[in-house]
């Protein structure tokens, strides 16, 4: 029962970095393979704060998301600029990535590669829940609003988007900024539930994992990576399928929706729609 | 012959260069306020390029644009939309995978000073402008007989009905200036009578002034007044539908001789 | 004379400079003719390393054998790698965020396949240029570092006079100005991007070689194409010669950098120039500036 817990809080944890990576890549429409990094980010500092300085938990939680959000500026202001293309910024975070872990392996207060362990075990599962449900609550907020439509415009057609007063670099950033702070809160949630963190705990694999479950879930919805996060965290567990594999798959994943399934699971839809009777004749999503 | 109204829109000796090619050459003309203006002439003589020059998608390589009075040259496209230009594009551009209601809502939530805490948290004030906002979107749609399509998906709309979208979208930045570019491409004779019959409405209704480039020439010569005549990046000619008719070079150019005016010409 | 250390660097920099220029130029020819970066350059140089050891350890074959063997392989996975991963998105005009989704996909896919078969060993290749050095200026510099410098100029020579003197060369450049124009002229679209895809291949086949006799074979060695990522932003996306020129200065300066300041803040140097560049020259030395068609 206690492994079946600590799988769904962890479940939990990596559903609100996917909620993060979803409204950056899902719903501005950019591509980032190095969210991982932000989770990184979050996870050290909390986990500095609270080992070293004991600083309380949701403080510790509050300034880690903080870093991340502060540290995303860093990539987003040279790269994400109007009239440079999103390449600039996959290239620049990918970059970063490596960056970080070198940086991350090399300080003291950090423990090195060895990692840093005894971190106190404040994550419960009412706290991830409640991270989660408030998580979600202003995602949706988020995206109803003046910015969040601006993100979804950028996505469709940013010239058309700037033509309808979208400003394409504030919004682009500001969509970077709120996808590090979640993934920010999942990383110092992550420290806390499993007391020990590695700088190879924050790379390629754990952004390709973030990024099969938007892509699977589909790009513009929150419930379809929602779901597909939780069932990359559970399935392989229940099969115990080992990490490498669950790679492979992925990997292949991603390829085989892009060329025969491009809107995953859910896109550009949301689970409530199908318990609402929808007006909408004109009907289908073509992705 | 002067045309009434103040010069809304003031373009100065505007030249834009792609690498070897001039696409627009040392051009110069102006749009009077209250006017529907045309600009015609044969693919390729620069009109797009014009449009994109006037919101902001390129920088002039010389010369000056000025609407107001003020020189919009080098300005961001956003920041020209929120002076009062706005327009359309020549292959459609919608948010395609949004409701058409989503479409126009997007600009008018653009124009709203939000509160970012407030949006965030759902608090009464947010939702009270969410709701006034959503009412204010569906009465643009129906001004353009596009109500009852408000929950379909944008591009899933018929053609023409995806023309008028991407106006009433427009229309949602209250513009003073509406730039359409081909709005007829595509349509057939009696479409095209009823898009100029809705241009002309719109000027009406929204106290807007357009500037519209156009193939039809049945449609530009109805509606356009005054017209301005384009080749190779540069003026060729400017005046009335007669005037312009009537031009020797302009025929040679563009018109071509006996052709009837209700048959579309290209370039 | 220059003193030991400074020419030592340098032709250590230099090599591993014409390493990165061999990764970037793969990159940036597909950059430029397909408009988007395919994140897969990095897998396929490691594919091409394995095909290389294979060659070389269970079959004893001499180098040039090796090379060519290694090039052949991985320009054929490299078009296979068009053909399933991006050739149907291709036709659908889809946006350059679908493709680069597939692209990661792949590199992933092909990474943890090598790593669950083969295994996360690492593999040397055998001693082809054994411990040979030479002296120049009165240092000695290993061969090994002059051969691969050597051999990546001449290679990017021979890539640029065939992109400029060939008809095949011709029909690339014209394809990467205008793709649609191209096809509407009877350029047959798909053998010229295979074409495109087989050259990038080799170059990558050629760069998975060096990079794995300079060091060694692993399932993971794909991510220093971060590094020609890197280089080829500063050159200027898409421009052959700016891949080069990136390449080759991003090695020397890193190199520089690893033997007179620290090893270990290598990479957080190569991300600083790369931010540095794109806040004050984002098109790199030699970039175009290409807007989008409105």
């Amino acid at each position: 029962m206690d492994y079946i817990l600590s799988i769904v809080i962890l479940a939990c944890i990596n559903m609100i970095a996917v909620l993060g990576l979803s409204i950056f890549t899902g719903f501005t429409g950019l591509f980032s393979l190095g969210h991982a990094a932000f989770v990184g980010v979050g996870a050290y500092t909390s986990a500095i704060l609270t080992y070293y300085y004991y600083v309380p938990f949701p403080l510790a939680l509050a300034a880690g998301s903080a870093a991340a959000g502060l540290v995303s500026l860093i990539i987003g202001i040279p790269t994400l600029r109007a009239k440079l293309r999103s390449d600039y910024f996959a290239i620049a975070i990918l970059g970063f990535g490596e960056a970080l872990r070198v940086v991350l392996e090399n300080l003291e207060i950090t423990n090195g590669a060895r990692g840093l362990p005894g971190i106190d075990n404040f994550t419960t599962f009412p706290i991830v829940l409640a991270c989660l449900a408030l998580g979600v609550f202003f995602a949706r907020n988020f995206l109803r609003s003046r910015w969040g439509a601006a993100c979804i415009a950028i996505r469709e057609d940013p010239i058309a988007a700037e033509m309808a007063g979208v400003r394409l670099f504030r919004t682009r950033l500001l969509s970077l900024v709120v996808s590090a702070v979640y993934c920010g809160l999942s990383g110092g949630l992550l420290a806390h539930f499993l007391s020990f963190i590695q700088p190879v705990m924050f790379t390629l694999v754990q952004s390709t994992q973030l990024l099969a479950a938007v892509i699977a879930g589909g790009m513009g919805s929150l419930s379809g990576p929602l779901i597909a996060s939780f069932v990359f965290i559970g399935l392989p567990e229940a099969l115990r399928v080992a990490q490498m594999w669950r790679l492979v798959a992925y990997g292949l994943l991603l390829v085989l929706i892009m060329v025969y399934r491009p809107q995953g699971l859910m896109g550009y839809s949301e689970l409530s729609s199908f318990f609402r009777r929808k007006d909408n004749p004109g009907g289908r999503i073509q992705p | 012959m002067k045309t009434p109204g103040k010069a809304l829109l003031s373009v100065k000796g505007l030249t834009r260069d792609f690498g070897g090619i001039r696409a627009v050459d040392s051009f110069s003309f102006d749009v009077h306020e209250g006017s529907i203006t045309g600009i015609i002439g044969p693919n390729g003589a620069g009109k797009t390029t014009v449009f994109n020059l006037v919101t902001g998608i390129y920088r002039p390589t010389a010369g000056s644009i000025f609407f107001e009075g003020e020189e919009m040259a080098g300005l961001r496209p956003d920041k020209i939309v929120r002076k009062g230009i706005a327009r359309t594009f020549q292959n459609i551009r919608l948010f395609n995978r949004r409701t058409c209601l989503d479409n126009v809502l997007t600009p008018l939530l653009q124009r709203e000073r939000c509160s970012f805490p407030g949006a965030l948290f759902g608090t009464p004030g947010a939702r009270r402008l969410e709701r006034e906002l959503h009412e204010r979107a569906i009465e643009l749609l129906s001004a353009l007989g596009l109500g009852k399509y408000a929950s379909w998906q944008a591009n899933t709309l018929p053609y023409g009905l995806q023309r008028k979208l991407e106006i009433a979208r427009a229309l949602a930045t209250e513009p003073k200036l509406l730039l359409l570019d081909e709005p007829a491409a595509g349509m057939n004779p009696e479409e095209t009578r009823a898009l100029a019959a809705l241009v002309a409405e719109v000027r009406r209704n929204f106290n807007v002034t357009i500037l519209l480039i156009e193939h039809h020439m049945d449609l530009v010569m109805n509606i356009c007044s005054p017209i301005v005549v384009m080749n190779f990046g540069a003026l060729l000619a400017a005046g009335t539908p007669d005037d312009v008719r009537e031009n020797p070079e302009v025929v040679s150019a563009y018109l071509g001789k006996g052709k009837k005016t209700n048959e579309r010409t290209s370039g | 004379m220059w003193p030991g250390l400074f020419l030592q660097t340098l032709i250590t920099g230099l090599s591993i400079g014409g390493i990165y220029a061999l990764m970037a130029v793969g990159y940036s020819l597909v950059f430029s003719v397909l408009n988007f970066s395919n994140f897969a350059h990095g897998a396929v140089i490691m594919l091409g390393a394995y095909v290389g050891l294979a060659l070389a350890a269970k079959l004893s074959l001499g180098f040039g054998i090796v090379l060519a063997g290694s090039i052949a392989g991985a320009g054929i996975i490299a078009v296979l790698n068009e053909k399933l991963a991006y050739s149907s998105l291709r036709r659908r005009k889809a946006p350059s965020l679908y493709l680069m989704i597939s692209a990661m996909g792949c590199a992933v896919f092909l990474e943890n396949l090598v790593y669950a078969t083969i295994g996360s060993r690492f593999y040397a290749f055998p001693e082809f240029f054994g411990r040979q050095v030479i002296s120049i200026g009165g240092s000695s510099v290993s061969l090994l570092d002059v051969g691969a410098f050597l051999f990546a100029l001449v290679a990017i020579l021979g890539l640029h006079l065939f992109i400029n003197r060939t008809r095949t060369g011709i029909a690339i450049r014209a394809g990467v100005s205008d793709m649609t124009m191209c096809s509407l002229m009877g350029v047959d679209l798909d053998r010229l991007i295979a074409i495109v895809f087989l050259l990038a291949g080799g170059f990558a086949g050629v760069a998975g070689v060096f990079l794995g006799i300079k060091y060694l074979v692993y399932p993971t060695m794909g991510w220093v194409t971060n590094k020609a990522y890197i280089a080829a932003v500063i050159g200027g996306l898409g421009s052959l010669p700016g891949a080069l020129a990136g390449g080759l200065i991003l090695g020397v300066v890193e190199t520089f950098v690893s033997s007179y300041i620290s090893s270990v803040m290598r990479d957080v140097f190569s991300f600083s120039l790369l931010i540095a560049f794109l806040v004050w020259r984002p098109n790199g030395l030699w970039g175009t500036d290409s807007e989008e068609k409105v």
